[in-house]
């Protein structure tokens, strides 16, 4: 069961009138400042549309009014779906999902807990394990198969991702040819070319840079995902005082611009097409400079960016739930719900990143999706609050059990005893002499052992075989076992 | 097995009391034999929740509506058993020890006792040796169930077992003793029989003992 789709929003670092602050101030860097786009086409497509073009600084320079034009041909809503119905998420509003993020080059060995590189093997594992999760609603492809060549990379990341989960699966891209592989066998997959963009199962991730740079490779992938019509997430990364200003606020602004700029492009080429307002806020260690995925500032820069989103009434790609640390320890975990917990209050909609991500995105772990399954519903049970009304607020039952009695066994504990309160499953909560005869194990250890069960039981919808045989006629290079 | 004993089985399970009721009236009416309907009807129901407990799949709450099911069955057949007996997992005498109040956990326990077919008499909180003592002489029950929370209350503990021994009566009865501060070495300690982390590992603890 998905189990996503909460009402966030109860968070909210800024008024209504600092948002507004926020936004003046980026449109006065689109008007002053402007990106720097390396890709020619998108060059002339800008200056096609009205924008203020400099060719030989491959400045793009706009208004507000140009701007906010393009903003609102954007769709407020955008439905990333599953192979299976059950697994849609409607994205917009401030509805919470919680999902995977990639690339990490290096995974924890689930049998000897040794990193080591990651191969296409991890990336149908991690989607078998994140089918069986309840609390992970999407899969962002998460790790680069070590093994495979650029040119082979695409179709085979993203099969090994479909074939083993019925959830949404969004993954980055790496060449033209690739992009178009992948949205083919997506096309067979679906049923035809309509039947996709109908029911959109992948979306796709292309980078734009900080400070305010378009890449020339990544515009173009950009760009041909627009064309296509496809889903599409274009993330910046800004770090706040490396790669933009050590200001929170600072980077906020220029975060802001760098994500509209992607919403804008693709609105201008494909106006209504899907594509998510997308944001990496980072942070540094001031001490050596050393890149921070999961800093507790970068949550606090998500939850604004979700009342940026919900400002400009679009649907938002986030990013939480990473971790610096090495392995699932006490830091990976408490720093993973800091963040988490924050952009969800928020009401941020689609949350990538949030499973099995340590060491600054570089590498995964198995028991790690696990644990992050807990955290994530840890997070949408508070995300979904409290109940109050004439039934909650339990008058005749406080009447019917009076002083010194108990509630145990009474008909309104029985009635809400599964719905009122979240049940994990990694935590232990049993007595000391019942968790040592269990094996006086760690979390990371239960987690272990709950990911190998899954690991070795789980099976996810399959892909129709007739349609499989049809992929590897006409792609020698997938890769099928 | 008939129809209606395992419909009863199943309403057992769910927790419906008035239909686990109407079909012990309906089993009675077709004919069963009342030991029959008591076991396999009811007390079979039951041992599956007890299973599904044990597996963490069921609740507390739900063990406590399904043992009322149970129980609400057992009333409807008891007077035809024309004075035998229903077999009795045993008798359990329970109660708070002098100058603690505390008595969730050891209600918990005496409702999952019952739910397994142990009769239970709950003195209640705050009892004294002296009442103790006297009650065991009443009820001659085959455990006696000490608890306490208080760090402070539970030394009252040991004076109770000690006056069972002084009085003859400790080879008579297994003393068993929980709370939040109790652990094994201190059961062992003051001379218990046994000590058990919670309500689901008591229950097991009296089978054992008594077994």
């Amino acid at each position: 069961m998905n189990q996503g789709g909460v009402e966030g929003g109860s968070y909210k670092p800024f008024t209504t009138s600092q948002i507004e602050m926020l936004h003046k101030a980026s449109m006065k860097v689109f008007e002053e400042v402007g990106m720097e786009v390396h890709s020619q086409r998108a060059l002339e497509i800008f200056f096609a549309a009205g924008a203020e073009v400099d060719f030989s600084t491959k400045r793009v320079r706009a208004s507000e009014e140009w701007i906010m034009n393009l903003v609102k041909k954007a769709p407020s809503q955008v439905t990333l779906c599953g192979r299976e119905e059950k697994n849609d998420l409607v994205l917009g509003g401030k509805r919470v999902y919680l999902g995977t993020g990639g690339t990490a080059l290096n995974v924890l060995d689930i049998d000897t807990g040794i990193r080591r590189r990651t191969t296409l093997s991890d990336v149908r594992q991690t989607a078998k394990l994140v089918d069986a999760l309840d609390n992970v609603h999407f899969f962002v492809l998460p790790v680069y198969p070590s093994e495979l060549s650029k040119e082979t990379v695409d179709i085979n990341r993203f099969y090994a991702g479909i074939s083993n989960t019925s959830k949404h699966v969004m993954g980055g891209v790496y060449s033209i040819e690739g992009v178009r592989k992948v949205i083919r066998m997506a096309e067979e997959i679906a049923g035809g070319k309509e039947a996709l963009r109908k029911r959109p199962f992948i979306s796709m991730i292309t980078n734009i840079m900080s400070p305010l740079k378009m890449d020339g490779t990544y515009t173009d992938l950009m760009l041909e995902v627009i064309e296509a019509g496809i889903p599409l997430a274009t993330p910046p990364a800004p770090i706040a005082g490396a790669t933009s200003p050590v200001t929170l606020a600072g980077t906020l602004v220029q975060l802001n611009v760098e994500a509209l700029s992607g919403l804008v492009l693709a609105q201008i080429v494909n106006p209504g097409t899907p594509v998510l307002y997308s944001v990496v806020p980072t942070t540094a260690d001031m001490r050596t400079m050393g890149f921070l995925f999961g800093a507790v500032e970068n949550g606090i820069m998500n939850a604004v960016c979700a009342q940026l989103a919900q400002y400009y009434d679009l649907p938002i790609y986030a990013t939480a739930g990473v971790t610096e640390s090495k392995l699932p320890d006490v830091q990976s975990g408490y720093e993973k719900m800091s963040t988490s917990m924050l952009a969800a209050l928020a009401g941020a909609n689609y949350i990538h990143d949030a499973v099995g991500l340590i060491e600054s995105g570089l590498s995964v772990a198995y028991e790690q999706y696990v644990i992050d399954d807990e955290i994530n519903g840890m997070v949408l049970r508070a995300v979904r609050g409290i109940e109050i009304n004439e039934e909650t607020l339990s008058l005749e039952v406080i009447k019917r059990v009076g002083p010194g009695g108990n509630y145990i066994a009474d008909e309104q504990t029985y009635q809400y005893m599964r719905s009122e309160f979240f049940m994990p499953k990694v935590a232990d909560r049993s007595p000391v002499t019942i968790w040592e005869t269990n094996g006086a194990m760690d979390g990371r250890e239960k987690a272990r052992r709950i990911a190998k069960d899954i690991l070795a039981n789980h099976s996810p919808t399959p892909i129709n075989q007739a349609i499989v045989e049809l992929l590897k006629a006409r792609n020698p290079e997938l890769v099928t076992d | 097995m008939s129809n209606v004993l395992e419909e009863l089985n199943q309403k057992v399970i769910e927790g419906k009391l008035e239909i686990v009721q109407e079909l012990t009236r309906q089993a009675i009416a077709e004919g069963h034999d009342p030991e029959e309907i008591i076991n396999q009807g009811l007390i079979m129901g039951m041992n599956v929740v007890g299973v599904r407990f044990k597996a963490g799949d069921m609740y507390v709450p739900e063990v406590l509506m399904c043992a009322r099911a149970m129980s609400g069955g057992m009333e409807i057949v008891k007077p035809l058993l024309m004075g035998k007996e229903i077999v009795s997992a045993g008798k359990v005498l329970i109660g708070t020890v002098k100058g603690d109040l505390h008595d969730i956990g050891k209600n918990l326990v005496a409702m999952l006792l019952e739910s397994v077919g142990f009769n239970v008499i709950n003195l209640g909180t705050d009892i004294t040796t002296e009442q103790f003592i006297q009650a065991i002489k009443e009820h001659k029950p085959d455990v006696l169930g000490l608890s306490a929370l208080l760090t402070t209350t539970m030394l009252g503990m040991k004076d109770i077992i000690d006056q069972l021994v002084e009085e003859g009566m400790r080879d008579e009865i297994k003393v068993i003793i929980g709370g939040a501060p109790i652990s094994q070495e201190f059961s062992d300690e003051i001379g218990a029989d046994g000590f058990a982390p919670d309500g689901a590992s008591a229950t097991e603890l009296c089978q054992k003992l008594l077994a």
